[in-house]
């Protein structure tokens, strides 16, 4: 496959917090364009920490990264041409959407990304009309995102971040904390994304939709090193690996 | 592989003995002060900073609504060095009575605009300025006689009832002024605002981060005094225990108040947020807008030279 294809490459990746705590340590991969991938691993495996780097939000302690053909460093997304090009091909839904609703109202928490990378007010505003139909919160376009319920909180955030129209889309615990409906709700939507082509990065422990959301896995083990990254199909009948990550305990099988 | 045996528990958790306690329970008593304190404090700052934020969208935005931002914003500096310029007490009455008048005509609700302005005066400046009332203080003729000091009465005179007043009535009309802005303006569209008016970047952008950090700040907060009354079923002596709590609160809270802020300024970037705020309604100053310019301009200059005309 041609190199343009390439979204990630990661080379001999690693992450301490404080110089002291090990999130990752020497983690290697490629993602390519179109692919769907699930990053599995136990708690405090890393997971989240490596969707931070992959949307430069945070930089690795070692080794190399690249996007789009490109290093994604601080240095590199200091440029502000680079960083809105960026910006606008990779999003991010956070595990927590309290820290990603930060705006007065859902219509200006939606519009903010587009307005931020300089697309106009009129098509911003007709992208914000159509996402919020899309995801059917109309009727919350007035209202002070904060304050709403979890499962509206994670429809703000989703909003916020598919408005964008990002090529990658990388999800933080996806479904987690959300009430049975809701968690359908996500998982068909993330299932149609990448259908649409979308690349999906979606970092989780919850396995049980997840040979229908991914076709590929990459999983961490509590040593903060890859132990596997083959086809979830595979991953998921491997129970001696699953248990080796601590991603199933022997009764549930 | 084999599933880890789990360690037997304690023979008094599988027991089915009651409860702990009631043990010593004391008389039922109103919520802690300091659970109360933070929690009205936590109400004030979402009211005052979403709920009354305005929203242009309403059915019938006020004038002060439709006014641009950065004429506010103009408008608001010139009037606050107006109201510094003032040195009578009348003067400052007049503007504080107009301000208000102007929050009615406006289209601001006059009892909030109100009860804002002197549930924080009092609080902030009465209580400061208490001391300046009495003769010790600022010599003169001595309205409520309060001791005596070698054979003269002491007590609050008339000219530190006069400076107090003057200061005060500066205070409410500055924070009124200032009020009235923020009401009528939504947070998004005021950063904006001082963006467009030249105000650094920097300057902007920590002053967006303060304003989302105060919230995440109040829910730790909260959280962390509820989840500590969860756990009380009897008032607390003020000890050295009780000393502890608040002491490990206060950095258990420094720690995650500092990584949630984290994360929100994380989740900005990520979509783009580089210091420079844009919002969906572009500015664009009329007719109206000039106008309000003007008057503001104008009503400062008659409130100085009326002033002087006063003294």
């Amino acid at each position: 496959m041609a190199d343009t294809e390439i979204v990630f490459h990661a080379k001999g990746l690693g992450y301490t917090y404080l110089d002291r705590y090990p999130a990752l340590d020497d983690v290697s991969f490629q993602i390519r364009r179109g692919e769907r991938i699930a990053l599995l691993g136990a708690n405090g495996s890393g997971k989240s920490t490596l969707l931070k780097i992959l949307d430069g939000l945070v930089f690795p302690t070692s080794g190399e990264l690249s996007a789009y053909g490109q290093p994604l460093t601080e240095e590199s997304l200091a440029d502000p041409a680079v960083n809105a090009r960026f910006r606008s091909r990779v999003g991010i839904v956070f595990q927590n959407s309290d820290v990603q609703v930060f705006s007065a109202t859902v219509r200006e928490e939606i519009a903010f990304g587009c307005l931020q990378l300089g697309l106009s007010a009129a098509e911003t505003a007709a992208r914000t009309a159509d996402v919020l139909d899309m995801l059917e919160i109309e009727d919350l376009t007035d209202r002070t995102p904060f304050l709403l319920s979890g499962g509206q909180k994670k429809k703000v955030a989703l909003a916020s971040v598919l408005v964008m129209n990002p090529e990658v889309i990388l999800f933080d615990e996806p479904t987690a904390a959300l009430d049975p409906r809701t968690q359908h709700w996500l998982i068909d939507l993330i299932a149609q994304l990448g259908e649409a082509g979308k690349t999906v990065v979606l970092a989780t422990h919850d396995l049980h939709t997840l040979a229908d959301l991914t076709d590929r896995a990459i999983i961490f083990g509590e040593n903060h090193r890859v132990l596997a990254d083959t086809q979830t199909r595979a991953i998921l009948a491997d129970r001696s690996q699953l248990i080796a990550a601590n991603l199933i305990h022997d009764h549930e099988v | 592989m084999t599933a880890r045996v789990l360690k037997p528990a304690p023979a008094w958790l599988v027991s089915s003995e009651q409860p702990i306690g009631p043990g010593r329970v004391g008389r039922r008593k109103r919520a802690a002060f300091l659970e109360k304190t933070l929690g009205d404090g936590a109400e004030v700052v979402r009211r005052a900073m979403y709920a009354e934020s305005a929203d242009p969208r309403g059915d019938r935005p006020g004038v002060l609504f439709r006014i641009d931002p950065r004429i506010k914003l103009v408008a608001l500096v010139v009037l606050l060095l107006g109201v510094a310029l003032v040195h009578t007490p009348v003067t400052l009455a007049v503007v504080y009575l107009g301000l208000v008048l102007l929050a009615w005509a406006g289209g601001v609700s006059v009892g909030a605009f109100v009860t804002r302005v002197w549930l924080f005066v009092p609080l902030f400046t009465a209580v400061a300025l208490a001391p300046a009332t009495l003769s010790v203080i600022t010599p003169g003729e001595v309205l409520v006689p309060l001791w005596t000091w070698h054979g003269a009465q002491e007590g609050i005179t008339s000219q530190g009832l006069t400076s107090a007043g003057l200061v005060i009535l500066r205070v409410a009309c500055s924070v009124s002024l200032v009020l009235l802005v923020t009401i009528s303006t939504s947070w998004n569209r005021l950063l904006a605002a001082l963006g467009a008016l030249g105000v650094p970047r920097i300057f902007v952008m920590v002053i967006a981060m303060a304003y989302r950090y105060l919230f995440v700040l109040l829910g730790s907060v909260l959280d962390m005094v509820l989840a500590r009354k969860a756990r009380t079923v009897q008032p607390v002596a003020h000890t050295a225990g009780d000393r502890r709590f608040v002491g490990a609160a206060v950095g258990t809270l420094l720690g995650r108040a500092g990584h949630l802020s984290e994360e929100v300024h994380q989740a900005m970037t990520a979509r783009g947020y580089a210091g420079q705020h844009h919002t969906l309604t572009g500015f664009r100053a009329s007719g109206l807008d000039l106008l309000a310019l003007a008057a503001s301009l104008m009503v400062a200059v008659v409130i100085v030279g009326g002033d002087h005309l006063l003294r």
